[in-house]
């Protein structure tokens, strides 16, 4: 009874321990993380400056968090995704032009959020990658007032971790501009595409100006 | 949220009690689904995995129409009087209206959570009933947040329950004044009114506390429409799409 209880014990050993061999999975999904916690811990640290409430500062914090996030993110692998196959035709001019309206405009989305930053804190939930580790995605959950919000990043590895896609309680950020994206382009061309997203990050950052000036 | 007021913890284990043995233990227990992978970590191909996932739009012109119809009953009709509303009506006695009809949903969210094999959830949704329609004053306080023992659950509703079953949208369709559905989450909402107690009150009262139900917690749907609209570059694809992931999203928890 002892002897095959020692039995069973040794295997049960070796089964976690060869399950527990590093992969290349595991240590996509290690790196990744590590990657997005020590960028959000960097932004976090920047917002909860104590000079934040100093009027005469808030512009250079939020400079200084734009420069970290920007960092973080692919902008050419979020716009090829974003436009989706029809990117294949576009001209590497229409790409550049295409790319630098695109990350105006998802700048003047989501970074004008962060200006309100109120202490919320981040939870991180779970880590899944592909089994080549090329690919990987962290599950976060951000605690805005007391109500929990999911927030999964993708990220993919090039030189470093970077992320081309958020999912914002399901709901991807390249899915959601794609389908605007493919309609416009049924209706128009490329330069119109461009055009559209331009007018749009203009017209975000005259209305985001007045507000951050505010605050 | 209305602060919990003073309750003995006695009285709460015994409410709790029931719902977790009955619903939790003897029923199959499957809470919310862990989030799985994104569905494209596998993908090399970064376009792969979209293009057959769409909803079709055949009633595109209707909807067009109808959104904007919409958005000018928004702006021009209930956007000014819900602001008149929430001048004149203190914030505990808007928290308060909410939780009363949340309370009163009850039926449908744990009829929705049985029919989907939620034991857990549906114990959670029992035990939160139970204790908000006693102790919290018949909905009135929300005291189940505030309890260790009551899991947050996701709120259930037909649409879900018929997605869990495997049927698709069909198609994407938009309602004067509800705003984007599917032809699913229609047939979901029309199934929910049967569990709905203001659906069996006299049709002139039901009606007239449904609406006061919505237009109390018109600002959270006020503030992602706003949102939507105000950023997105093609707005009725962004609504569009905005609604199925996050219709999807909700179902596949």
């Amino acid at each position: 009874m002892t002897a095959s209880l020692a039995r069973f014990l040794t295997y049960a050993l070796l089964c976690l321990l060869v399950s527990r061999q590093p992969s290349p999975a595991l240590a996509a999904e290690s790196e990744a993380r590590q990657r997005l916690e020590s960028t959000i811990n960097a932004v976090l640290a920047e917002l909860g400056r104590p000079e934040r409430n100093d009027p005469a500062k808030q512009q250079e914090i939020m400079d200084s968090v734009e420069k970290i996030i920007l960092t973080l993110f692919d902008f050419g692998e979020l716009s090829m995704r974003a436009v989706g196959p029809a990117w294949l035709t576009f001209s590497e001019d229409h790409k550049n032009r295409f790319q630098a309206a695109f990350t105006n405009l998802l700048r003047e989305r989501y970074l004008e959020k962060l200006a309100g930053y109120d202490g919320e804190t981040v939870t991180y939930l779970d880590e899944s990658a592909s089994k080549d580790g090329r690919r990987a995605e962290i599950q976060t959950s951000v605690d805005v007032k007391g109500t929990p919000v999911s927030v999964a990043y993708c990220m993919t590895r090039k030189d470093n971790w970077v992320v081309y896609d958020v999912v914002i309680e399901r709901v991807s950020m390249v899915h959601y501009y794609r389908d605007q994206f493919q309609e416009l382009l049924s209706k128009g061309d490329v330069e119109q595409l461009i055009r559209q997203v331009g007018d749009m990050a203009a017209k975000m950052r005259d209305l985001n100006r007045p507000r951050q000036a505010a605050q | 949220m209305i602060p919990c007021p003073p309750c003995a913890s006695g009285t709460r284990r015994r409410f709790l009690l029931p719902g977790i043995l009955i619903f939790c233990l003897l029923l199959p227990g499957a809470g919310p689904a862990a989030a799985g992978p994104h569905p494209s970590l596998e993908e090399d191909d970064p376009f792969a995995e979209y293009e057959d996932n769409r909803v079709p739009d055949p009633l595109e012109g209707w909807n067009r129409a109808v959104q904007s119809f919409n958005d000018v009953a928004i702006d021009y009709v209930l956007r000014p009087l819900h602001r008149g509303y929430v001048a004149i009506t203190p914030d505990p006695v808007r928290t308060g209206l909410h939780n009363v009809f949340y309370n009163l949903l009850f039926p449908v969210r744990f009829v929705n959570n049985l029919l989907q094999g939620k034991g857990l959830a549906a114990g959670a949704e029992f035990s939160w009933f139970i204790l908000n329609s006693t102790a919290g004053l018949g909905g009135i306080f929300d005291l189940a947040p505030s309890h260790p023992a009551i899991v947050p659950v996701e709120e259930e509703d037909l649409g879900q329950t018929l997605a869990v079953w495997g049927m698709k949208e069909t198609l994407y369709i938009v309602w004067p004044f509800l705003g984007p559905s599917t032809l699913k989450d229609s047939l979901g909402m029309v199934g929910d009114t049967f569990l709905d107690p203001l659906a069996y009150m006299d049709p002139w009262i039901g009606f007239g506390l449904t609406a006061v139900k919505t237009f109390n917690d018109l600002d959270k749907i006020l503030d992602i429409y706003d949102d939507m609209r105000g950023t997105a570059v093609e707005p009725y694809s962004a609504v569009r799409n905005g609604y199925i992931q996050y219709r999807r999203g909700k179902a596949a928890r």
